[in-house]
């Protein structure tokens, strides 16, 4: 095995106290997307240019506002990569035009919802990796289309109820393993994050910083107002998101998957899914107990694969 | 024509209060007209919604400038400007206000000759908002004189269908609850003839030169200027750090927080409430549960309190 650098984020007295990113954004009230993008922005820092595809976190710079210290730009739901792709190579020709110091460079970073990732910007992504751009990739992954009123997505988990998936059975379809398809890519990284685990989080934002090549990240994003929660539970749920095995955090490097954080007691899910409303119709009138250990079942099977 | 406009706050029900009187009033026979106006805001921050009922068909578009009828779900968004829940507003302007101070007082704050009618506000539980909009589209249809007490159910019935039945029911007995205690007032809004497109005057233009590219196109040149916008005004609970109880970890609650408004000086978490949302996040975080949540009103009455005796 590949030894393992050493990082800077041991526990959580190593992150940051004050905070980057401007207060006074859009997003709603206990926003896991913002929580995550918070923690990460503290790591990336002000020597970035976002690329951003439409979504809620297109709102977080409204004229005259923006919370980012460095620059941002906005681009259409499917063409953030392509977008960031023009600002690299841009930076590139000015640092070879010696009209920008190599010092003063910036990193490239796309930010999207789980709309545009594992939907309609999927293949300007899959073109990124395969011209290896250099450029970071971060997914807030709320499970729909949040934005326009949470309808379902390529993201949506099975029996959750989306503004279009109404009824006592939920969404029927999957959801899909952007994680793989982006690892079949053989990119330089890709890891699963959660604003919930912040020194995991942490520690990945580090690690893909300090490589070159697409980076890519998925972050499992609460939504108080998709997932039909109470906002102060944001933490609550994303933890259990980890503890349950619902969303496991994992990296891949060097064409090795390894998982980050393994919950040796998995909680049953639903002590997940009890919390979020969109699951509400799995409790109630009465309990749908096959729909809820189909649900179980998929996630022990996941782990019965994976090797520690 | 009738011409109503909901106030509240995302998360309130006003855009189904809305729906719902515009359902009633079609059940009555009416033409009807509903639209929700969210801002690029979220859950918290003002929004509004709007009815035009008439027994003709509607050509008017658009916000409704001169409302008959204004309800107010927060009475915390009356002093918001960008909230604008006063516009518009005249002497034939009736005015239902979710609040817990008395019609005097609101009227002499606000030097208002019009109606004003109170709801008294209801638990400070979150779990209890979701219910205000009932109770408001209830006293609203009362007040109005033209919805029976069967079409404003009928409506919660449709408009609810997809919630289930303990739900349907509880906003039910808010909304019929509130429309019998208006009794006495029913029928107090009055419609009022608004200037019609012939009459319409031009007003003084002023023109404003095409600028260059480089100073018209909507690029911020600022860094993190966000923190001018007051995100503190969406907040309906505060949370308190008791000092005595912080074990001063210094972690917690300043890294889950998700607007980055807890910062920590010297191992002291500071909360900034002019950009704090009220998401509570810290409050079930905080590993010696040294932060409370307070409701906002008694906050600010006991920080006016505090003001007036120092
Ligand atoms: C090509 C295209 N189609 C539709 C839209 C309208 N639109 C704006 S945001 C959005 C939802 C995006 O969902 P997601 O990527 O999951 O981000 P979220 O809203 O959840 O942040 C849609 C459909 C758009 N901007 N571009
Ligand atoms: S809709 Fe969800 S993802 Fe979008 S800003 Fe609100 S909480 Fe965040």
């Amino acid at each position: 095995m590949a030894e393992q650098s050493v990082s800077i984020y041991r526990s959580m007295k190593d992150l940051p106290s004050t905070h980057l990113l401007g207060t006074g954004t859009p997003m709603c009230a206990g926003c896991g997307g913002l929580e995550a993008l918070n923690q990460l922005y503290d790591i990336i820092g002000e020597k970035s240019v976002f690329v951003n595809a439409a979504g809620c976190m297109t709102l977080l710079s409204v004229y005259p506002f923006t919370p980012f210290r460095g620059s941002w730009l906005y681009t259409a739901m499917a063409s953030a990569p392509a977008g960031a792709q023009g600002v690299r190579d841009a930076l590139d020709i000015l640092i070879q035009k010696k009209r920008m110091n190599p010092d003063d460079d910036m990193q490239v970073v796309v930010l999207t919802g789980d709309g545009s990732a594992y939907g309609m910007g999927l293949s300007a992504t899959s073109a990124a990796m395969e011209r290896e751009l250099n450029f970071l990739y971060i997914c807030y992954d709320n499970e729909g289309y949040g934005n326009t009123g949470q309808q379902f997505s390529a993201a949506t988990p099975h029996g959750a109820k989306t503004a279009t998936s109404t009824g006592s059975a939920g969404y029927p379809g999957y959801k899909k393993d952007l994680f793989a398809i982006w690892a079949a890519h053989k990119p330089a990284y890709v890891a699963t994050i959660v604003g919930a685990e912040p020194v995991d989080l942490a520690r990945k934002i580090e690690k893909a910083m300090s490589m070159k090549g697409p980076r890519m990240l998925i972050a499992l994003s609460p939504c108080p107002t998709g997932w039909d929660f109470d906002p102060k539970e944001t933490v609550a749920i994303g933890k259990l998101a980890v503890k349950t095995g619902v969303w496991p955090l994992k990296e891949y490097v060097d064409g090795q998957v390894q998982h980050t954080k393994v919950p040796r007691e998995r909680r049953p899910v639903e002590d997940y899914l009890e919390l979020q409303g969109r699951y509400r119709h799995l409790f109630e009138p009465e309990k749908n107990v096959r729909l809820i250990s189909e649900i179980q079942k998929r996630v022990d099977d996941y782990w019965s694969n994976v090797e520690d | 024509m009738y011409r109503i406009r909901f106030h509240g706050r995302g998360g309130q029900g006003m855009i189904t209060a809305s729906r719902i009187l515009g359902s009633a009033f079609f059940l009555e026979g009416y033409e009807v007209q509903d639209a929700p106006r969210y801002g690029a805001e979220r859950r918290g921050a003002p929004i509004f919604a709007y009815v035009r009922a008439d027994d003709q068909p509607i050509y008017e578009r658009g916000v409704i400038a001169q409302p008959d009828l204004v309800v107010v779900a927060d009475d915390s968004l009356i002093p918001v400007p960008a909230a604008g829940v006063l516009a518009g507003v005249d002497d034939h302007t009736v005015l239902l206000i979710n609040s817990d101070e008395s019609i005097e007082t609101w009227k002499q704050r606000l030097n208002l000759c019009c109606k004003v009618f109170t709801l008294p506000a209801q638990a400070e539980e979150r779990a209890e908002l979701r219910f205000m909009g009932a109770t408001c589209t209830g006293a609203a249809a009362r007040l109005l004189g033209a919805v029976s007490r069967d079409n404003l159910a009928r409506a919660i019935r449709d408009e609810l269908a997809e919630m289930a039945d303990a739900i349907v029911e509880k906003n039910l007995a808010m909304a019929l609850d509130a429309y019998d205690r208006m009794q006495q007032y029913a029928g107090s809004v009055t419609t009022k003839t608004q200037t019609g497109a012939g009459d319409y005057r031009k007003p003084a233009w002023i023109d404003l030169p095409f600028e260059d590219a480089r100073i018209s196109a909507p690029d911020i040149h600022a860094s993190a200027n966000s923190t001018e916008v007051r995100t503190g005004l969406w907040r309906t609970l505060r949370p308190v750090i008791d000092y005595e109880r912080c074990n001063q970890c210094w972690w917690v609650c300043s890294t889950f927080c998700p607007d980055g408004a807890i910062k920590v000086i010297e191992r002291t978490p500071e909360i900034d409430y002019d950009h704090c949302k009220g998401c509570m996040v810290c409050v079930v975080q905080c590993p010696p549960h040294a932060i409370e949540a307070v409701p906002e009103q008694t906050a600010q009455l006991q920080d006016a309190e505090q003001g007036a005796s120092s």
